[in-house]
């Protein structure tokens, strides 16, 4: 019986909880004699299971990201597809089918599949009772607002293990990146390199980026790293903000790190921008450009962008994206 | 406009533009003022010390925005008064032509299918379509002679039609598109002079010809049969004037996304303010154009600030403006055009009358037919495949709700469709096109911004509120007038730009509000559950039950006043009720399938093709249509791009508004 991500999310069903006990009580009693089932409280209310699930959907790639780090490989998969571009690790092998868009899965594909979980966040809570209906779903948001999405990335994780019967693998997965923080901060030390805040940025087009906030789950990979964010306002929901490119100007001495992918053209565009070329940390050559690591993700998004910050930052600034 | 304010009428408008002026300019400068003096602050304009980065950003940043919002305002301000002069229309403006929903549109296609070509030259992508959408209206009203309603009208369905694609574009690639969602916002932020440079000498250019203009206008003035008396060929003179409207407005938006409605501002106010002759309303609405733009844009930074550092764009506040503009000149307006469809009424168009019996027994065969394939026939994850009757019990739960809510949607707006078309003797009027679902979808947007999310009940009621109300602001405008004019249509216009502006706030924050209204406005079905299907069947078929009971009233009332009186019907009050039940019938739809549908338009029309003339037979056949046509939308968008799904609310747009676009070429001829 796990209830330890209960605690987060009392809020969210405060009027219900006693209904909940009472009614998981109630199954309790009843199934206990019938079968090994076990319960885990949710976002949305409860999720009972016989064994472990074999046959998953991942309805978001946090989520998907979180099985695969698991070493679990879900059997359906939302924007398939556009896994491998966003999101690249770990990868998801072939023979997961596709069900649809994120935002607007297809009901009918994930019935097709005859799954015995679904995974979802709480973006999809409209949908609960018709994802409930065809297998047990649950819901946890690494997004929410006033979460903290590092913490909850962790929480999904060992409750994943939990459920998956895989904890070892969860706990092991999580020291694994406490390790890999531990060593790389390490590295930017010797190497001098931890002074300078970092921007970390997503560019929309050639004078706006999507700026990575405080309370967004890059804060971690940057705190594991002994890195100082240079944006230090809240942002939105998901923890970015969208600003002016003069907004990078404010602090002299920062260095940028663009996350990929970057439109085409981009480069040539800003390299004729007098106001891009004038900015401080572009003029002292700190321009930097990491793989395309998905700022919406889980752990493993965390553990991915430490190490490509890392060997960017070895590697050494440029003065402009590629 | 009466001369009876606090101001000497001549006056008023050198004195509120020297106002705006000052507050814009006030606005912009303040914020520097306490690290640097007025001169300091112009320096900026030509040169600078790139050492210090404050003066970077002034050089780079301030500096050219400012020029850049001045520049654009100027353009847009003439470009719309030209343009309201050539369409003879006070609510013409470039975004009426649907010039910014094209650029968007093709914008954002050519992220996704052609990112070398917007590398290449996103100016050309974004003129390409502006000129296609502008094309498209002109190509369907040139054979009317550009009829100024049918030109409106032809350039909102556009827009709307493309705002849809938009819609639909952003939620199955939003990854992709987080450009268009700031551009398609309107930001004025710069990060050089190049575009300024490149934009000024286009807009004095494109502005000068439009002056060279002037003076075959004027003599539009005096309406198009002593023009053409006097030697001038209208319609070329339209053409060429629309091309250049076109030209700076698709030259101004490519480069800083949509700032709508400046070029509907700024004349409507140089007109209102008192401006005469065509002279004056040229070089008013420039200068206002101007301080409009520069108004907005400082108020859109300053709210950045407010919004610690999040970008909030310029086309947000200036949407804002729209609105109020549009309700104050419906205020001046005079009922003395001809609007398409108001003459064309059932006696110009009768189709050769079928019996009710067979014709209904064929549409209710064509829907049992959809209702079985929805049911059974579906694309699965490796192929197509037949589900026996005997396990839909098994699928009912993601195939029958929707399927259920898209045909309660369908019977709901045939039926209103039918009603606001007897109650208005107007084949051209529908809930759609006059505002009703706007109403209610604006009410909605309203909850969403307040940050409350109701249930479908409370929508339902709330979004019933917001029909009425248009419909019953509708009826206050036209009381003089009877049921008919512009009122009815542009009312509908300026209720659908106050829902633009909420929508624009909400979308330019991202997030997942912007997506939730984005699904819902695109009338996405897959997320209706059964108990919600059946309630609102229920829902649907009482007020059906109460529009049979109406059917009299409906028979009675376009006889005029005093036959129906005499005729032994309260008119007040049935009209009332009939309002009630039309606005009723069309939130009920709208919580389901979006506000831009367009089938209460096809339905009853449909239906009068179909044969079935009289008031009850059209109200059954209607809503029987209204059914096959949104089933048969929700079964295709769930199916066609499997596992993937589209809004169905949209497909029906995309049929709707062409079949608009035919009914309208065909009814304007008048």
């Amino acid at each position: 019986m796990c209830t330890e991500s209960g605690h987060l999310f009392t809020s969210r069903a405060q009027g219900q909880r006693h209904h909940i006990r009472f009614l998981a009580g109630v199954f309790l009693f009843l199934f206990t004699s019938l079968a090994q089932s076990a319960v885990w409280q949710h976002e949305r209310g409860q999720l009972v299971l016989e064994g472990a699930p074999e046959r998953i959907v991942t309805l978001n790639w946090a989520a998907t990201e979180s099985l695969l780090m698991l070493g679990v490989n879900p059997i359906g998969v939302a924007d398939r597809d556009d896994y491998p571009i966003w999101v690249q690790q770990p990868v998801l092998p072939a023979g997961s089918y596709d069900v649809g868009a994120r935002r607007s899965p297809s009901l009918e594909a994930i019935a097709e599949l005859k799954p015995d979980l679904i995974l979802a966040s709480g973006q999809l809570v409209p949908a609960w009772d018709l994802l409930d209906s065809i297998a047990p779903t649950y819901v946890m948001s690494i997004y929410d607002d006033g979460a903290r999405p590092f913490e909850r990335a962790r929480t999904l994780l060992l409750t994943l293990g939990n459920i998956l019967e895989r904890e070892d693998r969860a706990r092991a997965e999580l020291r694994e990146l406490d390790e890999i923080m531990l060593e790389n901060r390490g590295r930017l030390e010797a190497a001098g390199l931890t002074g300078k805040p970092i921007a970390l940025v997503n560019f929309l087009d050639d004078r706006h980026v999507r700026i990575n906030a405080p309370n967004g789950i890059f804060q971690a990979a940057l705190e594991g790293l002994g890195l100082d964010n240079a944006w230090q306002k809240p942002g939105n929901f998901w923890g970015f903000s969208t600003v002016g490119l003069e907004a990078l100007a404010a602090q002299p001495d920062v260095r940028i790190v663009v996350i990929s992918p970057t439109a085409p053209g981009l480069a040539g565009q800003l390299s004729s921008s007098p106001f891009w070329t004038h900015l401080p940390a572009v003029r002292q050559g700190e321009v930097y450009q990491v793989e395309p690591v998905w700022a919406y993700g889980g752990v493993g998004a965390v553990k991915r962008l430490a190490v490509l910050l890392t060997e960017t930052l070895l590697a050494g600034g440029q003065t402009n994206v590629r | 406009m009466s001369a009876n304010g606090f101001l000497p009428y001549s006056r008023r408008l050198p004195v509120v533009a020297v106002l705006l002026w000052s507050l814009a300019l006030a606005g912009a400068v303040l914020p520097w003022l306490d690290q640097l003096n007025l001169s300091g602050l112009l320096q900026a304009f030509w040169s600078v010390n790139t050492d210090d980065y404050q003066q970077v950003v002034l050089r780079y940043s301030w500096a050219p925005r400012f020029a850049m919002a001045i520049l654009i305002g100027f353009g847009l301000g003439l470009a719309g008064a030209v343009l309201q002069q050539v369409l003879g229309n006070p609510l013409a403006s470039p975004t009426t032509l649907g010039v910014e929903a094209g650029a968007q549109f093709s914008i954002g296609v050519a992220t996704l299918y052609a990112p070398a070509l917007l590398a290449f030259s996103p100016d050309l992508t974004a003129v390409a379509g502006g000129l296609m959408a502008a094309g498209l209206v002109v190509a369907l009203t040139r054979k009317l002679g550009f009829s100024p309603v049918t030109v409106i009208l032809a350039g909102l369905v556009i827009s709307f039609f493309l705002g849809a694609l938009n819609a639909a574009l952003m939620l199955l690639h939003g990854d992709y598109l987080s450009n268009l969602f700031i551009w398609g916002a309107g930001s004025l932020v710069q990060n050089d002079w190049s575009q300024f440079q490149d934009l000024w000498p286009r807009v004095v250019i494109i502005g000068i010809a439009l002056v060279m203009l002037m003076k075959p206008l004027q003599l539009l003035q005096l309406g198009s049969e002593s023009a053409r008396s006097l030697g001038i060929n209208v319609g070329v003179l339209r053409l060429a004037a629309l091309l250049l409207v076109v030209l700076m407005t698709a030259s101004v938006v490519s480069r800083v996304g949509v700032v709508a409605f400046i070029g509907l501002a700024a004349p409507v106010l140089a007109r209102l303010l008192g401006a005469r002759t065509l002279g004056q309303k040229l070089l008013w609405s420039t200068l206002l154009g101007g301080g409009l733009l520069l108004l907005a844009d400082t108020f859109a930074q300053w709210a950045t600030v407010w919004a610690e550092g999040t970008l909030v764009p310029t086309g947000t506040a200036t949407a804002l403006i729209g609105g109020p503009v549009i309700l104050l000149a419906l205020r001046g307006m005079r009922n003395n055009r001809h609007m398409p469809g108001e003459s064309a009424g059932p006696a110009h168009f009768l189709p050769r009358r079928r019996p009710l019996k067979n014709t209904l027994l064929a549409a209710a065969a064509a829907l049992l037919m959809i209702v079985i394939l929805a049911l059974g026939w579906s694309p699965g994850l490796e192929a197509w495949h037949w589900t026996p009757p005997w396990e839909w019990p098994q699928v009912w739960d993601w195939r029958g709700p929707r399927l259920l809510a898209a045909i309660a949607a369908g019977v709901a707006l045939g039926l209103a469709g039918t009603i606001v078309q007897r109650l208005t003797g107007n084949v051209m009027a529908s809930p759609e096109v006059l505002g009703i679902s706007g109403g209610a979808a604006l009410v909605m947007v309203v909850l969403i911004l307040l940050g409350i999310n109701p249930g479908r009940t409370v929508q339902l009621l709330a979004g019933a509120i917001g029909g009425a109300a248009v419909l019953g602001f509708l009826l206050l405008l036209s009381r003089q007038h009877r049921f008919a004019g512009h009122q009815l249509l542009l009312g509908g216009v300026a209720i659908y730009v106050f829902m633009d502006a909420g929508l624009r706030l909400v979308m330019a924050g991202g997030g997942t509000e912007a997506i939730r209204l984005l699904s819902w406005m695109s009338g996405s079905t897959w997320l209706v559950s059964g108990p919600e299907a059946l309630a609102l069947a229920g829902v649907t078929a009482v007020l059906a039950a109460l529009a049979a009971m109406g059917r009299r009233a409906l028979v009675l009332l376009p006889l005029g006043e005093g036959s129906a009186t005499a005729l032994g019907l309260s008119v007040a009050k049935a009209r009332l009720l009939l309002l009630l039940l039309a606005a009723f019938l069309t939130a009920a739809a709208t919580v389901i399938i979006g506000p831009l549908s367009f089938v209460g338009l096809m339905a009853p029309h449909l239906a009068r093709v179909l044969g079935q003339q009289t008031v009850g037979r059209q109200l059954v056949m209607a809503a029987v249509v209204g059914a096959v046509l949104l089933a048969l939308a929700d079964y295709l968008a769930r199916v066609l791009i499997f596992p993937n799904q589209l809004p169905a609310g949209l497909l029906a747009a995309l049929i709707g508004g062409g079949y608009f676009l035919w009914g309208l070429s065909r009814h304007g001829k008048h």
